[in-house]
């Protein structure tokens, strides 16, 4: 069989076809690239030879040694995967991780007039595949670039689950004294579109110019043009549309800054935020066999939507409105008043916690009589924590605390995942 | 059909190799998405504001960096439409599944040019950095290879059909930044790239002729300015490959590569070093230095989009050529089925209707009538809403064939019509009175005769039959 990129001759009934061999899933198919550059397929059922006319040989790259500006500080960028860090090997139509320090740099020449760059892969996922464990792999490669005296890091990440991460980030990273930014990509580093390449400079020129900010945050694209971005707390942010470059916003809250490269300011927009302050850096980790679930109120609800909960430790509640989720009986079936039930027994023994679906807002379980209910249940509001932040902050308390002291953290402020304040201007922003 | 024959012969001494890129934007949706395929200039709803990169390639292909300082100025605008525009052409969503409508055109193509269609077409990203994409690239696809098209001089191979995405337009460059059209992005485009068989510049108009009639025939075509494009390749011995681009009409082909071997052979006299380049083909048929020829094409996998399998509809599409055929077999005059292909009239199904009407007469009402109509009236009238009823009417016997002008000229001025008056006359009656004219005005010329009857009874009966009664009577008389 052939290797990607060899020159192949195939042979079929009624044509020699010559071209270069493109591995892909399909199967029954065989993807060769023409000399003109298009691919196509073919049929292998047609195939009657495949010949090797000559071995794909790698052009051999330069191992230029990546020359860093002495005197600027020094930041360390971990990848997590996904795409912002990836190639493309127009012989074979592969797409490759790149992310070393040369490579970086080649890639993005501009962030060596910003910082001196360390650059590793911490983990290589799709994120949505992350689990509990991931984390803490992060936080301990975070821990130990500060260590190494970095003046900030940033985390490249798939956008999927960007803010759970941030989230997870802020709860582990405890007395946290440099800035940790994470930078995602809505279009992949090999397109010359793509919008990695303004997240990842502008959260190295706020780690180099911001004025004593040691959270952790996100640099997204602030709207379409290739021009700023928003620099958001990585407690109040959330994924907002599948694909725009600039799908991740603030919510509940003001951003922290705005970035622009091209006028090189950064504009401080957060009233106030943590600084590097006292007390060492300390992990406090998540527990991988906490069982957390995240489960969304609606309309015709089922009982066994809550029955497979029960073996868990916490449950944060996606709830209609102010925090509700359908437990009156009505004249049509029973099904709301067995919900009501379960949820009773569920928050006996384990910490349900209700956060806001409409994302925006805060719950308030005081309004409604249903609300009560609730609470009457031993359900715990999250205030204006969004569903996500709460299922992290839900797992993270319960790996590092006994229950009752869980159930009374979940409504404190410990990271900036709960404002007591919610400004006008902290919606659609 | 000699003269063209000694031309090839003299241009093929000259070591003439020339070969056409057609580019052809097609009907409906976009290609991958669903905005209408519609260019507009209006002003824009709102604009967006991008920069691209340079993307690294292997080592050694390129110089990265210098590419990248090149276009570290640069901005681009794209000018946007909320009608006409969405998130795909802003480069903010992945591409829809390719447009169905699109890939039947391009099958259908594929089929008239007796082209081999791919098993799985594979969707390519083509590098473009100079903004015309937002994405960076065009998105572009091999359909079907080796294909050919008969001419009068010979077959010409037909290389590839390529379905492909249309860039945007630019409205204008500033220093610092481009400002471009999002409306025309996207629009599905076909390529069809002929192999170098072309033996002289008319040869090179006919092939050009040629491929635009046939991708006519398939009714799937965007029609009006700019929506066609040819491009010609062509070289002599000694010189080099020139790509021309801009011809305001395929017509001013041969005079353009005329001069372009001109200049040329002029170069290679004097001894000049000629680049391969892209040239525009200006108004006076000169060409003008547009840009050096483009290296080859970086093309890597569309990951947005999977393999597609290319089914075809099934729908047989006639080419044009046959139907031009076939309205001969009626009779119709060359200027008459030339019309009729033009304008894509479907003149065959009221022929099957209406088996009483001559096919000429048909097509003198749908072609002839209405511009007869506007000659000598000054009104418009919309034919094809009208013709069927009158046709209908026609053979039947309800209506003479004179009649039909008269009525059309009468809705077309707005008047109510009334059918009755157009009747067919009672032929005795009308034989009893020429009978009685002959006697009573004795002498008189079957002309004039025939004038003062049809004076009474125009519309109502055709001059032919009127002739053929006064011929009889005087005879008898």
């Amino acid at each position: 069989m052939p290797d990607a990129g060899d020159l192949i001759e195939i042979v079929t009934a009624d044509e020699i076809i010559t071209g270069r061999y493109v591995p892909q899933q399909d199967e029954d198919v065989l993807i060769i690239k023409l000399d003109s550059g298009y691919n196509i397929g073919i049929e292998k059922r047609k195939v009657t030879a495949i010949k090797v006319r000559e071995r794909y040989q790698q052009p051999s790259r330069q191992a230029e040694k990546a020359v860093q500006r002495s005197g600027l500080p020094r930041i360390s960028v971990l990848h997590t995967g996904g795409t912002i860090a990836s190639r493309v090997d127009y012989a074979t139509g592969a797409v490759k991780a790149q992310f070393s320090p040369e490579e970086l740099l080649q890639a993005f020449p501009e962030i060596g007039e910003i910082a001196q760059v360390s650059s590793r892969l911490v983990a290589n996922i799709m994120s949505e595949n992350v689990r509990f464990a991931h984390y803490n792999v992060l936080a301990k490669a975070v821990q130990k670039e500060i260590a190494d005296g970095a003046a900030g890091i940033i985390v490249t990440h798939g956008t999927d689950t960007l803010h759970y991460s941030a989230a997870a980030l802020s709860f582990v990273l405890e007395h946290l004294p440099v800035p940790v930014i994470l930078v995602g990509a809505q279009r992949s580093s090999d397109r010359g579109s793509s919008d990695a390449a303004l997240n990842l400079l502008s959260a190295a020129y706020f780690i180099t110019q911001q004025p004593g900010f040691a959270e952790v945050a996100i640099c997204m694209h602030e709207n379409l043009d290739d021009e700023a971005c928003l620099v958001i707390p990585g407690c109040k942010a959330r994924k907002m549309h599948t694909s725009r470059r600039d799908a991740f916003r603030p919510v509940n809250a003001a951003p922290v800054a705005r970035v622009s490269i091209k006028e090189r300011r950064v504009e401080m927009l957060a009233g106030e935020y943590r600084g590097s302050g006292e007390g060492k850096l300390e992990l406090r980790l998540f527990q991988d066999r906490i069982k957390v679930a995240l489960l969304t109120a609606h309309p015709h609800m089922l009982e066994e939507e809550i029955a497979g909960l029960e073996r868990c430790d916490g449950v944060v509640i996606a709830g209609t409105g102010l925090g509700h989720i359908g437990i009156s009986p009505d004249d049509i079936s029973k099904e709301n008043t067995k919900i009501g039930e379960l949820l009773q027994r569920l928050a006996k023994k384990a910490v349900v916690v209700m956060a806001p679906q409409a994302v925006y807002g805060r719950v308030n379980m005081d309004v409604y009589s249903v609300g009560r209910a609730l609470q009457g249940y031993g359900i715990l509001p999250a205030e204006d924590m969004t569903p996500e932040t709460a299922f992290i902050k839900l797992a993270w308390l319960l790996s590092n605390y006994p229950v009752e002291e869980a159930k009374l953290l979940m409504g404190k402020n410990l990271r900036g995942e709960i404002t007591e304040r919610t400004e006008e201007r902290a919606f659609l922003r | 059909m000699n003269d063209g024959e000694k031309e090839s012969k003299d241009y093929a001494s000259l070591g003439f190799r020339c070969g056409l890129e057609i580019h052809q934007q097609l009907e409906g949706r976009k290609l991958f998405c669903s905005c209408p395929a519609v260019i507009t200039d209006r002003e824009p709803d709102f604009t967006v504001r991008r920069r691209l990169r340079a993307v690294a390639g292997e080592t050694g292909e390129v110089d990265i960096a210098a590419a990248h300082e090149v276009q570290k100025a640069k901005e681009f605008v794209y000018q946007c439409y909320h009608d006409a525009t969405c998130l795909v052409e802003l480069d903010e969503e992945p591409p829809h599944p390719i447009s169905q409508e699109a890939l039947q055109a391009a099958l259908e193509v594929a089929q008239l040019l007796r082209m081999k269609v791919v098993d799985r077409v594979q969707v390519m990203r083509k590098t473009v950095v100079d903004g015309s994409n937002t994405s960076a690239f065009q998105r572009t696809a091999l359909v079907a290879r080796d294909g050919s098209i008969e001419t009068a001089k010979g077959k010409v191979r037909i290389a590839t059909l390529c379905l492909e995405e249309e860039a945007a337009k630019v409205v204008r460059r500033e220093k610092g930044s481009d400002i471009y059209n999002l409306s025309r992005l996207g629009i599905p485009l076909l390529e069809i790239a002929t192999a170098a068989d072309i033996q002289d510049p008319e040869h090179a108009k006919e092939v050009a002729y040629r491929i635009g009639l046939l991708l006519r025939s398939t009714g799937r075509m965007r029609r009006g300015l700019g929506t066609i494009r040819q491009d010609v390749n062509v070289s002599v011995r000694g010189g080099v490959r020139t790509e021309i681009k801009g011809f305001q009409d395929y017509r001013n082909i041969p005079k353009v590569i005329d001069h372009e071997i001109g200049r040329q052979l002029q170069a290679i006299r004097k001894g000049e070093l000629l680049q391969p380049e892209v040239r525009k083909a200006e108004p006076d048929n000169t060409t003008s230095f547009l840009r050096p020829m483009p290296g080859p094409a970086r093309l890597y996998p569309e990951t947005d989009v999977p393999l597609i399998i290319p089914v075809s509809s099934g729908r047989k599409v006639e080419h044009l050529d046959e139907r031009m055929e076939r309205l001969r077999a009626t009779g119709l005059q060359e200027s008459v089925i030339d019309a009729v292909v033009r304008k894509n009239m479907d003149i065959e199904s009221l022929m099957r209707k209406y088996p009483n009407v001559p096919p000429a007469f048909i097509a003198e009402t749908l072609i002839t009538t209405p511009k007869e109509i506007r000659r000598r009236y000054g009104k418009e009238i919309d034919i094809l809403q009208h013709a069927d009823e009158l046709l209908r009417k026609v053979n039947a016997g309800e209506l003479t064939r004179e009649a039909v002008f008269e009525i059309l000229v009468e809705i077309a001025q707005g008047k109510e019509v009334d059918y009755a008056r157009y009747q067919g006359a009672d032929l005795r009656a009308i034989e009893q009175e020429i009978a009685e004219m002959v006697k009573s005005k004795k002498g008189l010329s079957p002309g004039a005769y025939m004038g003062m009857v049809m004076q009474k009874y125009r519309g109502k009966i055709e001059g032919k039959k009127v002739a053929k009664l006064v011929e009889k009577l005087l005879k008898k008389g």
